[in-house]
């Protein structure tokens, strides 16, 4: 039985994770000679499946005062959603690229305020914004995002939250791949030329070494051509995301030399990224959510007299009556697909209790 | 002749030979106080004047500038054992010739620079120079018979070259230069001793003058008193205009048995408040103060004053011992803490912390040796403790004290004492909570006794407990109100966020806190939390799948019922109280209680237990999709076959009926076959 659940629920996991990965792989003839297992192990099916179970076994008691079923539903909807990254543990988080972005999208709708009201924080700020989400969330990620924003010093600077959002989005989303790139680059660095090309410029390691004077910050850092070949080869072979070889060559067509950082750099401001990435708004929309602004609007008019009113009214739509009307409710999926497009909470909720 | 000295000390030179204008008295008088030098000056001078003329002639002896000096033979019956030379403009002392019976020589008022040619009047018993120009004492060595001697306003530095008048009774030194009290031990029938007007800072090297009655060191810049209780007899002690400003240097003056009488007018010490009461209380013999005498009730009242200040000193003293061991109990606590935090930020290289913490450092390792010297007192202090500093408990490692309405926790071991019983009086008393050198965590974790035992505590205050996170604001709000919370900078980098103040004010918004760090909590404060993190809230509380919310929630609850079995056996009376908190708490703020916090060990714990469902979980999923697979794979391969394996049977099925009447006849035979 158990068996099948899980199979119904299969269509509908992969099908979120062909429209969110990049396409052109998914075509590849590769892809066929998998099993059943390895496809779906690679698709991050299994990583959901899991999660569901041990979030069901995590909380059984309470879960089975409402419905296994109902669970499933919303264990589903919710990574449909990208909710279910709220406040859980680094490693799941990170487990698969839909949690990251799902993680890059709640960050920024959380803290998008922050950013709005002008402050610029430290790095360890950000840190706490970002532990206010996920407890356990590693310094060194942080501080290596906000070593893109601040080239390499003066790690206490003050950032604004556009750009450390953008550098944080990089270094988190790719970071398996940039680490791939920085051992790449140091090797390039070094003299060493990772994929056995030899071309006349290897000697960059001897450049790197003459001192920085007038167009000298031309000959820092490595050649473009020859960095993105190394990418490519890179991206060709790499299991983890990688950003579209295409914007990277985007990137690097545009300098003819360029350091790691400056790389990086590159990366966090490009909008075709970005999109790519599909986590994040364009950097001119980065403050934009009429929804949210809308509802910060609702919050704000509660605040003259915020003890008694809003005690009120979440009491009342407190936990207790919720509950209830979900038990045994086999149509809710369809009001969870329908929710998924209109992120309005409070609208659902009522036509929910008028039908049951 | 005989001397006779009386208590008032007349001193009386009787000679016997003559019978009336012999008898030379004059005396020591004591009724004008300040100039008793002069007085005794006057005096002789008064005496001799009357009774004597002046028919003295002064004859220029061969010898270059001394002039002989030669009475008349009446006069020298007249006058037989005196001679008085006042005011004869000498410059030297003269040649006094045959007269080695004169017991009473007087030089007053004259110009003389050094005492010499008297040498051969071994008789002398009585010699005068006041107001003279003399710069050292010479010249008397031969003069055994000495008893007084009157060296008042001259030049003299030093006190010296007495050695050999044994017998001097008075010695009469004032408006001189001297600066220290020296050579006068050999002194011992000297009975009166005048330093007035002199330059003395201190006054000691009394040893010896066993006679001494009067002391007079009137008008010097003496500072401390030594050695006056090694003079048995002194009586009259004038220490009037000098610059004593404590009894402690005076302080051997207390143990003097013989002392009646004693000035201390003009000094710094007369105008302290305690001034009459502690002289009094400590020289019990005393029977005149600045010329005044001492009345019983005068005593009376001293005494019960000085028993009062000594009270007060004992009081004070056992609050600065108490404050002392207090300084040093927090001093050990905060080196424990920087033990620790050094090795926490080892890990966390939190560098300014450590670089702001070295220097008090020093202190409180030289403390380490010291704070043993204290544990045995406890028992006697603390017996004795004043209201002010109640139930104060100190041992090494931490600090536990209730003042007022503050109560103070310092190190981790502190936190021990919220199990205890506090009295309700005390814990309804206290309204500010402060904790320091404890980690944030370890305080987290008595959040809920805290509310139990100190239902008033509103102000709670953190210095040093290594709060870094925003987070970490969230497990307060499990309390049941706060009005001021104040965060110390040191030790809580926290602090140095900008947000941190308005995510207080969001997370504990339901407290509608009034202060914090001791600035007023304005509307635009609790707005621009709202509008900083309001987003937040929502987001949690509204898109959180159900299954979570219920989780998150729940995770807070059970914390509290685990408190609640802990506790259950001990109070059943506050278990009903808790539970309506706790309902409070779910109620309180519902899009906010998903922002809770668990402390780093419980989430590690926490963590761990995940780890070990989802290695199961692994396997689990594991299993079934390779069950389905196979099924699935069964399935497909049934697929692929099936429209072949469909057309073999149909094709067997055609091939056996092709031959009608031979098939018929073979079902025929198996019908029968079957009866």
């Amino acid at each position: 039985m158990a068996t099948e659940r899980a199979g119904t629920w299969l269509p509908e996991a992969g099908k979120l994770e062909l429209g969110s990965c990049c396409g052109p792989r998914m075509l590849s003839p590769e892809r066929l000679a998998l099993t059943d297992y390895e496809y779906l192990a690679q698709r991050h099916v299994l990583t959901y499946m899991e999660d569901a179970v041990c979030q069901l076994l995590e909380n059984k008691e309470d879960i089975s005062q409402y419905g296994i079923a109902r669970f499933f539903t919303e264990y589903f909807n919710s990574v449909c959603q990208g909710t279910h990254v709220l406040f859980r543990e680094f490693s799941f988080i990170q487990a698969t690229p839909h949690n990251r972005a799902s993680f890059l999208r709640a960050f920024w709708r959380c803290f998008r305020t922050v950013g709005k009201n002008g402050d610029l924080l430290t790095m360890k700020e950000y840190h706490c914004l970002l532990q206010l989400l996920c407890p356990d969330f590693p310094l060194e990620l942080t501080q290596k995002a906000a070593r893109i924003v601040l080239m390499d010093d003066a790690m206490d600077c003050l950032m604004s939250f556009s750009d450390f959002l953008f550098a944080f989005q990089i270094q988190f989303y790719y970071s398996e791949f940039l680490e791939s790139v920085a051992a790449i680059y140091q090797d390039l660095l070094s003299g060493k030329n990772p994929n056995t090309v030899i071309v006349p410029t290897s000697s960059s390691g001897q450049h790197r070494q003459r001192p920085a004077l007038g167009e000298a910050s031309m000959l820092e850092g490595v050649e473009a051509s020859l960095f993105y070949q190394c990418l490519e080869n890179l991206c060709d072979r790499h299991k983890y995301s990688c950003p579209p070889p295409a914007l990277v060559k985007e990137v690097l067509s545009n300098v003819q030399r360029l350091t790691f950082y400056g790389f990086l750099v590159a990366l966090s401001k490009h909008h075709g990224i970005n999109q790519a990435l599909g986590a994040l708004p364009d950097k001119g929309d980065l403050m934009h959510d009429p929804a949210m602004d809308e509802e910060l609007e609702r919050l704000l008019a509660q605040v003259p007299g915020l003890v008694n009113s809003v005690t009120a009214s979440s009491e009342a739509s407190c936990l207790p009556s919720r509950t209830p009307p979900r038990v045994g409710s086999p149509w809710r999926p369809l009001h969870h697909a329908r929710k998924v497009d209109a992120e309005s909470d409070g609208s659902t909720e009522e036509t929910d209790e008028s039908e049951t | 002749m005989d001397w006779q000295v009386n208590c008032g000390l007349h001193l009386v030179i009787q000679t016997s030979s003559l019978p009336e204008k012999n008898k030379v008295e004059f005396k020591l008088h004591k009724e004008t106080p300040s100039f008793p030098g002069r007085l005794l000056q006057h005096d002789l001078e008064r005496n001799y004047s009357s009774r004597q003329g002046d028919h003295i002639n002064l004859v220029s002896s061969s010898m270059p500038s001394f002039p002989i000096l030669q009475r008349s033979s009446e006069e020298k019956i007249l006058y037989s054992d005196r001679l008085t030379l006042e005011r004869q403009k000498l410059t030297v002392c003269p040649i006094i010739d045959g007269e080695e019976h004169l017991r009473l020589l007087n030089f007053q008022h004259n110009f003389i620079t050094r005492i010499q040619n008297i040498s051969n009047l071994q008789r002398l018993i009585f010699l005068d120079l006041y107001d003279n120009q003399i710069e050292e004492i010479s010249g008397l060595s031969t003069l055994r018979s000495l008893r007084v001697l009157l060296l008042g306003k001259n030049r003299i530095k030093k006190i010296s070259n007495l050695e050999n008048l044994k017998s001097l009774d008075v010695l009469d030194l004032h408006g001189n230069q001297i600066s220290k009290i020296e050579n006068v031990s050999h002194l011992c029938d000297l009975r009166v001793l005048n330093l007035a007007r002199n330059l003395l800072s201190h006054v000691d090297n009394l040893n010896g003058l066993d006679s001494l009655t009067e002391l007079n060191l009137r008008h010097n810049q003496i500072t401390f008193v030594r050695d006056v209780d090694n003079l048995p007899c002194l009586q009259r002690l004038f220490l009037s205009f000098n610059n004593i400003s404590t009894f402690e240097s005076v302080c051997c003056l207390a143990d003097s048995t013989s002392l009646s009488d004693i000035t201390f007018d003009g000094n710094p010490i007369a105008q302290e408040s305690w001034y009459k009461h502690t002289i009094l209380q400590n020289m019990m013999q005393l029977r005149q103060l600045d010329m005044k005498r001492i009345t019983e009730e005068e005593r009376r009242m001293a005494s019960v004053i000085a028993k009062k200040e000594e009270e007060k000193k004992r009081e004070s003293q056992k609050q600065s011992l108490l404050k002392e061991k207090k300084r040093l109990t927090i001093n050990n606590v905060a080196r424990k803490w920087d033990l620790q935090q050094h090795r926490v930020t080892s890990i966390a290289a939190n560098q300014d912390r450590k670089d702001s913490d070295s220097p008090s450092q020093d202190p409180g390792q030289v403390d380490g040796s010291t704070i043993s010297a204290f544990p045995e007192e406890t028992g006697s202090l603390d017996s004795a403790l004043g209201n002010a500093l109640q139930g104060l408990s100190v041992t090494d490692t931490h600090l536990v004290e209730v003042d007022g309405d503050t109560l103070s926790l310092y190190g981790s071991g502190a936190l021990e004492s919220l199990d205890r019983n506090w009295s309700v009086q005390t814990a309804g008393m206290v309204t500010t909570v402060s904790f320091t050198f404890i980690e944030f965590d370890e305080i987290v974790q008595v959040l809920p006794k805290l509310k139990i035992k100190f239902p008033n505590s509103l102000h709670l205050k953190f210095k040093e407990t290594n709060l870094v996170m925003l987070q970490q604001f969230n497990a307060l709000a499990q309390l049941r109100r706060i009005d001021q919370l104040t965060i110390d900078p040191q030790g809580n980098p926290v602090v140095s966020f900008t947000l941190w103040k308005y995510y207080v004010l969001f997370r504990l918004s339901h407290f509608s806190m009034q202060k914090i760090n001791g600035t007023e909590v304005t509307q635009n404060d609790m707005i621009m939390a709202e509008r900083l993190f309001g987003i937040l809230a929502h987001v949690a509380s509204s898109e959180l799948p159900q299954y979570r919310l219920i989780s998150i929630l729940g995770d807070a609850r059970k914390k509290q019922f685990r408190y609640l079995l802990e506790t259950k056996g001990k109070k059943p009376g506050i278990v009903s109280e808790e539970n309506n908190d706790s309902k409070r708490l779910v109620g309180e703020n519902t899009n906010r209680a998903t922002l809770n916090y668990t402390t780093r060990d419980f989430y590690n714990e926490k963590l761990e237990e995940i780890k070990e469902k989802k290695k199961f979980c692994k396997m689990y999923i594991e299993d079934l999709v390779k069950e389905a697979t196979e099924i699935n794979m069964k399935n497909e391969a049934l697929q692929k076959l099936w429209p072949q394996m469909f057309i073999e049977l149909v094709r067997d099925a055609v091939i056996e009926i092709r031959n009608k009447s031979s098939y018929m006849k073979l079902c025929l035979q198996q019908i029968t076959d079957q009866k």
